[in-house]
């Protein structure tokens, strides 16, 4: 029996995810219609995480800026942009284990190109965050925090972020769907990493020999976001170590695209 | 024009859950010296080999075999849904697929909504959905229960919606697992002349199906799978039979 496989339905790997990817009006449905669903018996819908989270900011806010003895107007726009956005991260994260594995239903059902699912796991949880984001709005305004034209960098981190996550979404698509322990341990990892970056405590606490910890590549995509918004500048190592992150984690997702894009139906 | 190719083609499943898919065997494994067997050993199913078939405009063929002879993984890989181990596969012309009604089906949303996803992945825009989902409604003879959730559906009018939809794009060759019995006859019936109507416009059909009737009724060709394999079976042989049966 010979082992050569061919194929019409067969496409590159770029053409396999530009297919998958252009198709915004199929991926956005997607994800919108998760996220109405979700929540279509609840009245609030996506806005009762918004409301915990806010819970969260504003029980926590007044407590940890007194323990770690810095300024409430100064604390508090630090943790409520680190709890924002590590929800963020860490549900983009965790969703991406399951990028797959939740659409086994459509994959299944047709040939389609996988970063198609990797993309509604990001657009859901875009969404999601929009709505969170807009707590901040409040505590900006509350503590008078002043914007100039350097919060624009904002724009380039954010399309760093996603493109990270949808590195990430392929990676451990693909990984969760082989091997289905490793979604717990990703979850896990990404319960300790939340104390190993800056998203309730202050850098600037951090003993100098300590300071190491601030290479995780999440607490310099923290930075990254955080620092614009709240009328700063990123440091300088958080970019570079941020674009090599994102070197690392394109080259690897790209190699398992291209080995196992066809593969991950079998597994399902 | 539609055609379909198989030159011995083969798919071979890796089970995994069965004793196999943990890292930790994995890894263990790899550290302790690969020590394959029973521990991480994967076992390979082999779903489909040494598949020959070609099918051209106007072929409607019918496929029988017990449970678990392969028919519906060689519809998925027909879809496209398995790239095949081993073989070669060439599929000329757009397809539809209906092989699980309840896939791709969201349980939460209304069926105008449902109307929407599936037309969207299956490559309508949003417009042409639009336009055709008065018809679509109206063939599906689901009246009011269009706006209803699907999980309220029975699995009959789950089945007139994933029919009604599927067929709602224009394909060129239609695959079907056998559910179309799940249908009153009403509706069985309409199914059935759309199916012909598809299948006239110089389509194909591939219908899996266990009752001879149907088979006979709907297609020109039958093939048997028996554990994995094709046999051909001849029409008339297969015709004399069924009547031999019914008499």
């Amino acid at each position: 029996m010979t082992q050569e496989i061919h194929s019409n339905l067969h496409r590159s790997a770029l053409s396999d995810w530009w297919e998958g990817t252009r198709r915004t009006d199929i991926w956005w449905t997607l994800a919108w219609f998760d996220i109405v669903l979700r929540y279509r018996r609840s009245m609030l819908g996506p806005l009762w995480l918004t409301l915990s989270m806010g819970a969260m900011i504003g029980g926590m806010g007044p407590l940890y800026s007194s323990l770690f003895g810095t300024e409430l107007s100064k604390f508090f726009p630090h943790l409520a942009l680190g709890i924002i956005f590590w929800g963020f991260f860490s549900s983009v994260v965790s969703e991406a284990c399951n990028a797959f594995v939740g659409s086994s239903n459509y994959l299944k059902q047709g040939y389609f190109p996988i970063s198609l699912f990797v993309w509604r796991s990001i657009a859901r949880n875009l969404i999601q965050f929009a709505h969170q984001i807009i707590l901040y709005v409040p505590v900006a305004l509350w503590a008078g925090i002043s914007l100039s034209w350097s919060a624009l960098l904002i724009l380039p981190a954010m399309a760093i972020a996603v493109i990270n996550a949808h590195a990430i979404g392929v990676l451990l698509g693909l990984i969760c769907t082989r091997f289905r322990d490793v979604t717990q341990i990703v979850n896990s990892v990404m319960q300790m990493l939340m104390f190993l970056t800056p998203v309730f405590w202050l850098p600037e606490s951090l003993p100098q020999r300590a300071q190491y910890v601030l290479w995780n590549p999440f607490a310099q995509m923290l930075d990254l976001l955080r620092t614009p918004l709240m009328g700063g500048v990123a440091e300088m190592h958080s970019w570079l170590g941020i674009l090599a992150w994102t070197v690392v984690s394109v080259v690897g997702s790209t190699l398992l695209f291209i080995k196992y894009r066809r593969r991950v139906v079998y597994w399902l | 024009m539609a055609s379909i190719s198989l030159k011995n083609v083969a798919v071979n499943f890796p089970i995994y859950g069965a004793g196999a898919a943990s890292l930790k065997k994995t890894l263990a494994a790899s550290v302790t010296g690969g020590r394959f067997g029973k521990e991480t050993g994967v076992t390979v199913v082999q779903a489909l080999s040494d598949i020959n078939l070609e099918l051209r405009s106007g072929d409607r063929l019918g496929l029988i075999g017990h449970n678990g002879a392969g028919k519906s993984t060689l519809l998925r890989t027909l879809a496209g849904v398995y790239e095949p181990s081993a073989g070669e596969f060439r599929r000329e012309g757009s397809v539809s697929s209906l092989i699980d009604p309840s896939l791709g089906i969201e349980m939460d949303a209304t069926g105008v909504e449902n109307i929407m996803l599936r037309g969207l992945v299956m490559g309508m825009s949003k417009k042409e959905i639009d336009q055709r989902t008065p018809e679509i409604c109206e063939f599906s003879g689901l009246g009011q229960y269009v706006d209803m959730p699907v999980r309220t559906y029975s699995t009959g009018m789950m089945m007139r919606l994933a029919f009604s939809i599927s067929t709602s794009v224009e394909a060129d060759i239609l695959l079907m697992d056998e559910w179309l019995s799940v249908g009153d006859a009403e509706f069985t019936e309409k199914a059935e002349q759309r199916m012909r109507d598809v299948v006239s416009k110089s389509g194909i059909l591939v219908l899996a199906s266990h009752s001879p009737d149907l088979i006979a009724k709907e297609c020109n060709k039958v093939v048997k799978l028996s554990h994995g394999r094709l046999e051909a079976v001849d029409m008339e042989a297969f015709m004399a039979e069924r009547a031999r049966l019914a008499a």
